[in-house]
């Protein structure tokens, strides 16, 4: 439905399409349309009071058609012609200098067509002139935001009810918003018709004897935790001349912003935890592969960033084939079949680097960290010169928007997805490793190599799985981090340092320390950033900087990490 | 003598805890354990070493015979308990601190440097050398370099002295460690295995050696090779899953019921 | 006459030939321009800091990522002392001093205040004098590197976990160095360069002065680090990097030695630093990033680790395909750089100083055998 408005609103404004979509829903709404048309009609009456009335009744109808007819009318480009109420826009001037005037309908903004079957195209003259006088094209003003009022699409009436709360205030809308404060279906509305009443209230002056309400309307909005009352209110008490109210309005005042403060303060911590945590489970994803290639391996990769890469690109990748070879109807499920692609790509990129490279690097973790890097360098170059510098993932529209599981804690569906990810990741290694055969032998390959070959384990096999797992998962970090950030060839460094970090607080192949510490990062870094002290502002570079020191002392103390290995194997 | 007489004994003669007697007993420990994961590797209530003792600590596998080095020498910190040197707590003091107190180390595999020549390795062990100034000489005083010269042909290196480590063999390697330990002259030697891989002749040479330190140097010597343990012909004590099983000369204790069971199994 | 002499006599020898005859011999002859002769300068400069680098890796066995910050930290001192004397954009500060041109540009104002109300920070007016400069510059890294050294090495932080503490720490500089509100110039960088001690930095003579500066500094140092590689202290380095655990139990603090080595190591990189930036003409937190800190370590490793000659031989060898690729065919230098990486590694973990030990050894062993 949302899709087929949006159409009509295009064509509204001009667009020429003619979309088979839209031609079957201007069929279905035929009676509807007449009767608007009808009263559309009726603005060619003299009477303004009448006039003023149709454009009110206009507007109840919700219709998002009307907005385009409403600014014509507003415009002036709404005539009448042969008693039938036509739209024009711009005139044409024919050879011999006469004014045309191309038609088209009010609502569907398709052409009127004339006799011959094209669009009508009479003098403008012939036209019978319906611009408003200065109260008329107020009015229609208003009625334009009353329509978003009673829209049908939650979203915009919700943006408008929100609107009708701020200065200036529409004194039509009263009457629209008490009635949905009671009656809207949505709830959130409801309560946010509630809150924009109060607000009008708060922020109407009003004769200094009849204040009683304006100001028991501060302490209801506190009770509302209102965090759309705090700048109105903090506004009033900053007020050279709000002392004028009275002491008894200064104290309801002043009570109300302490209480809609500390609910802001809630607010804030919890989005803060939010991010760290979905921050924390990118980190997590990538440290997790990092966990088995070094952890296990003891190979340091430094090309993991760029198998990070490389699962951000085949999402890109796999989007770019949706939008170019299927219908757009499917564009929302490229997300679904990037998951398996980027995991498989990266994969198959690690298997490859573990077969040319690493493959004669264990045991040599320091060597590994040049050799690997040279290949991150390789992988860089490759990238930059297929894909170029920049290109843009867009998410998928399911993954748009918050959810609002408490009133004002908004948390966006990409980042939660991202937790989600994260989560099923590492249930997902945590069976793999504890529960399968394939962990089993994992294990003992990585525990003592030597031993597993003389059991008849296949250590070289194992070895490459192992490496293309690991890089898989790199590969899922890139894919979750298309929803919340740039795909450049270089993303990889960005994230590189802090995934080892990760690993090395976390303590080596404990899947345990890498989330207790990817966590742990990834909250700290969210919520030391908008700390205060006095003046000072922590912000970004000093949180990230900070958790750095943080995790440095943290090693003195614990140089093997938060689950160190213990006893005779501590010491190799 | 049972743990309680021990301590008493100690106490009797160690000069910090109760400031009278002689300095008797050089190394002491007291309630130690060391706990790895839950498992008791180490467990002793009361143990010690006399001066100019050759003690020899024997045991099974796993009996913690490498862990009771580890924790006087402060590789391992112990669990609980008490490391006394010379009258002094020496339980949570570095290695390196340790050393230069007088306690000399072998490790059971023999950790030489093998990119050094047989006389570099011996001159990092020259007692004294750790001053500032002594690193940027180009090499050690001629009283130093007889010495060392000496030690080296005593244990017939003599020839290999300017031949990288790498190249010996697993016997002169021993051979090596242990004249970097005789050299570095401590006051009490933890020697772990030295025979451990050598044919009987250079087991016979190690034994002969170890007896002529006996004169100026307190030993303790882990061994399982009781051929070794009898040409030591000294004081043995047995060690089994952490404790002390059993303490005496190297015949009674082959006789022993509970040491057989102990190394034979159940 | 050098065949078959050790390699750091002969490197010494060949920076001596070509450096001190060979380069002023072509300058003079015009047959190369001055600004080949300033690029060789700043490669110079690599090489003394890969020297430290090398002292600290191939004869301590510690991997350092932080070369390339304590480099930084030795360029922005000379960049400092060289921004002092710059350019004549700014303006004088309430205390008298002028407000370097470079800083003007970025300075970070307050709410309420007005570009007026600059005033030179006060960590730069040490650097307003140049021997004060040189000592900073060299002392700012070691102090530095001891810090971090201390704490490190003394809990026993080693091998790979190092390795990622330093590059976490040069990270953090890099991040702090950024920031504008630091008034180190943020991304800009330290530039706008003038005069270097009352020399115009610009003029021909000056450029190939420091040249000269640079390569005898760069063999002065190779000289020194020689010699300390060679006394009982080089050996008991060698001892740390083969088995530090061992060296303990003769009464030997490693820490202590990695922790004089790591500091001697940041006082080179610094001093690299300092030559560096006067010949580049500009200093920015770029050379803080991930990239160069491993960059270093690269020169080393294809030079030839635990042989000084092999880190100079890195250095010049990499930056000078570096130079000729990026003039030639600039997109193909990552992927030269990158097979060039994993190819030393795997085939010639020596690196170059390995590889022209093996082709002298067996040179030496067929005249042997003929003989």
């Amino acid at each position: 439905m949302r899709h087929s408005l949006a159409f009509f609103m295009a064509v509204a404004t001009g667009w020429m399409l003619s979309q088979p979509v839209a031609a079957a829903d201007s069929s279905a709404d035929t009676a509807n349309d007449t009767a608007l048309l009808e009263q559309m009609a009726k603005l060619a009456s003299d009477d303004a009071a009448l006039r003023k009335q149709v454009l009110f009744d206009l507007a109840k109808s919700g219709d998002s058609r009307l907005e385009a007819f409403l600014e014509n009318y507003r415009s002036g480009s709404v005539y009448l012609w042969n008693g039938q109420i036509v739209v024009c826009t711009e005139t044409e001037e024919d050879e011999d200098f006469n004014e045309l005037a191309p038609l088209t309908h009010p609502l569907t903004g398709e052409p009127v067509l004339g006799e011959d079957g094209n669009q009508a195209k009479p003098d403008i003259l012939d036209l019978e002139d319906m611009s408003p006088d200065r109260a008329g094209r107020l009015a229609a003003r208003s009625a334009l935001f009353l329509l978003k009022l009673s829209s049908p699409d939650r979203e915009s009436r919700l943006v408008a009810v929100k609107k009708s709360g701020t200065p200036p205030y529409n004194a039509e809308s009263i009457p629209f918003l008490t009635d949905m404060a009671e009656n809207d279906p949505d709830e959130k509305i409801q309560f946010t018709a509630r809150e924009s009443l109060l607000l009008i209230r708060l922020g109407t002056d009003v004769p200094l004897g009849q204040a009683q309400e304006r100001w028991a309307a501060a302490g209801q909005l506190a009770g509302m935790k209102s965090l759309r009352a705090l700048p109105v209110l903090e506004e009033l008490l900053r007020d050279g001349g709000f002392s004028k109210h009275g002491q008894a309005a200064r104290e309801q005042c002043e009570n109300a912003v302490a209480s809609i403060n500390s609910h802001q303060s809630f607010v804030n911590w919890v989005g803060y935890v939010f991010q760290g945590l979905s921050l924390g489970s990118i980190l997590i994803i990538m440290a997790l592969g990092l966990a088995i290639t070094f952890g296990l391996m003891g190979v340091i990769n430094m090309a993991h960033g760029e198998l990070m890469m490389v699962g951000a690109f085949t999402t890109y990748v796999i989007q770019q084939l949706f939008v170019n070879h299927l219908p757009e109807g499917l564009f929302n499920w490229y997300y679904v079949v990037a998951l398996p692609s980027a995991f498989l790509a990266a994969a198959f990129v690690g298997w490859l680097i573990e077969l040319a490279v690493v493959r004669h690097l264990y045991r040599r973790p320091l060597e590994s960290l040049l050799a690997t890097w040279g290949v991150s360098i390789l992988l860089i170059q490759s990238a930059r010169l297929i894909f170029g510098d920049n290109i843009g993932v867009n998410s998928p529209t399911w993954l748009v928007g918050s959810a609002e599981v408490m009133q004002d804690v908004n948390l966006p569906y990409n980042r939660l997805f991202i937790i989600t990810l994260c989560a099923l990741c590492v249930a997902m290694i945590y069976t793999l490793i504890n529960r399968t055969k394939l962990g089993l032998r994992m294990r003992a390959t990585m525990q003592n190599r030597d031993m597993a070959d003389s059991l008849g384990v296949n250590t070289r096999r194992i070895d490459s799985y192992t490496f293309a797992f690991g890089s898989g998962l790199a590969g899922l970090a890139g894919y979750a981090l298309t929803l919340i950030g740039g795909v450049t060839p270089d993303m990889g460094q960005n994230y590189i340092v802090e995934s080892f970090l990760v690993v090395v607080t976390g303590g080596v192949g404990e899947l345990l320390g890498v989330i207790c510490s990817g966590l742990g990062l990834g909250v700290a870094t969210k919520v030391i950033e908008p700390m205060q002290f006095g003046d000072f502002t922590v912000e970004a570079i000093w949180a990230k900087v900070f958790v750095l020191a943080c995790v440095v002392a943290f090693i003195q103390f614990k140089p093997a990490g938060l689950f160190p290995p213990k006893g005779r194997l501590a010491d190799v | 003598m049972n743990t309680t007489e021990l301590i008493a004994e100690y106490r009797e003669f160690s000069p910090r805890i109760n400031r009278i007697g002689a300095r008797d007993f050089l190394l002491f420990v007291e309630d130690l354990t060391a706990v790895f994961d839950g498992f008791k590797a180490v467990d002793i209530g009361a143990w010690g070493v006399k001066r100019n003792e050759l003690r020899v600590v024997i045991g099974p596998n796993g009996a913690g015979k490498t862990t009771l080095c580890d924790l006087v020498s402060g590789k391992t910190r112990p669990t609980t308990g008490t490391v006394f040197f010379e009258g002094d707590d020496i339980t949570n003091e570095l290695e390196a601190d340790i050393a230069l107190r007088g306690i000399g180390r072998k490790f059971q595999t023999p950790r030489v440097y093998d990119s050094l020549t047989t006389f570099e390795n011996m001159e990092l062990a020259l007692p004294g050398s750790r001053k500032v100034r002594r690193f940027f000489g180009r090499s050690a005083s001629s009283a130093e370099n007889e010495k060392i010269v000496q030690i080296l042909e005593r244990v017939r290196l003599k020839d290999d002295r300017h031949t990288e480590a790498k190249h010996l063999s697993h016997g002169q390697r021993q051979w090596l460690a242990i004249s970097m330990l005789i050299l570095s002259s401590p006051k009490l030697l933890l020697v772990d295995e030295p025979a451990a891989g050598l044919t009987d002749l250079e087991t016979e040479l190690t034994a002969e050696l170890l007896l002529e330190l006996k004169d100026e140097h307190t030993v303790i010597v882990i061994e399982h090779d009781m051929d070794f343990v009898r040409q030591l012909d000294s004081k043995v004590t047995v060690l089994n899953e952490g404790r002390i099983l059993a303490e005496g000369d190297i015949n009674e204790l082959t006789a022993n019921e509970e040491v057989i069971e102990a190394y034979l199994g159940r | 006459m050098f065949r078959d002499k050790p390699n750091h006599v002969r490197c010494v020898w060949a920076l001596f030939l070509f450096g001190l005859i060979g380069i002023p011999a072509l300058y003079f002859s015009g047959t190369i321009s001055i600004d080949t002769v300033n690029m060789l300068g700043r490669y110079l400069a690599f090489a003394i800091a890969a020297i430290g680098l090398d002292l600290i890796w191939g004869y301590c066995g510690v991997l350092s990522l932080c070369q390339a910050l304590f480099f930084a930290l030795g360029g922005y001192a000379m960049g400092m002392y060289l921004a002092h004397h710059g350019g004549p954009e700014g303006i004088v500060d309430k205390d008298g001093w002028k407000l370097p041109a470079c800083l003007f540009v970025v300075y970070p104002y307050e709410v309420g205040e007005a570009p007026g109300d600059a005033m030179v920070p006060w960590f730069w007016k040490p650097f307003f004098s140049l021997p004060l400069t040189v000592l900073l510059g060299m002392a700012l890294p070691g102090v530095v590197a001891a810090v971090i050294g201390y704490f490190g090495f003394r809990s026993r932080v080693r091998g790979v976990y190092f390795a990622i503490l330093t590059q976490a720490i040069t990270v953090a500089g890099w991040l702090v160095f950024c920031m504008n509100n630091m008034k180190l110039c943020g991304t800009n960088g330290l530039t706008r360069f003038n005069t270097i001690a009352g020399f115009e930095l610009s003029s021909h003579g000056v450029k190939f002065g420091l040249y000269l500066l640079t390569l005898v500094c760069l063999i002065g140092v190779f000289c020194f680090c020689r010699f300390l590689v060679s006394t009982r202290l080089g050996r008991v380095l060698v001892a740390v990097r083969d088995d530090e655990t061992n060296l303990r139990f003769f009464g030997y603090k490693p820490y202590m030695f990695k922790m004089f080595v790591f500091a001697l190591a940041a006082a080179l990189g610094g001093l690299g630093g300092m030559l560096y930036t006067p010949q580049m003409g500009i200093i920015t937190p770029e050379y803080m990033t991930a990239k160069w800190s491993i960059l270093f370590v690269i020169w080393v490793a294809v030079g030839g680790r635990g042989t000084l000659s092999g880190a100079v031989l890195g250095a010049l060898g990499v930056n000078l395909v570096y130079n000729f690729l990026t003039t030639s065919w600039p997109e193909a230098w990552p992927f030269v750089q990158g097979l060039l990486f994993v190819g030393v590694v795997l085939l010639f973990p020596k690196g170059i100083a390995g590889l022209l030990d093996l082709i002298r050894f067996k040179r030496l062993a067929k005249r042997n055998v003929e003989a």
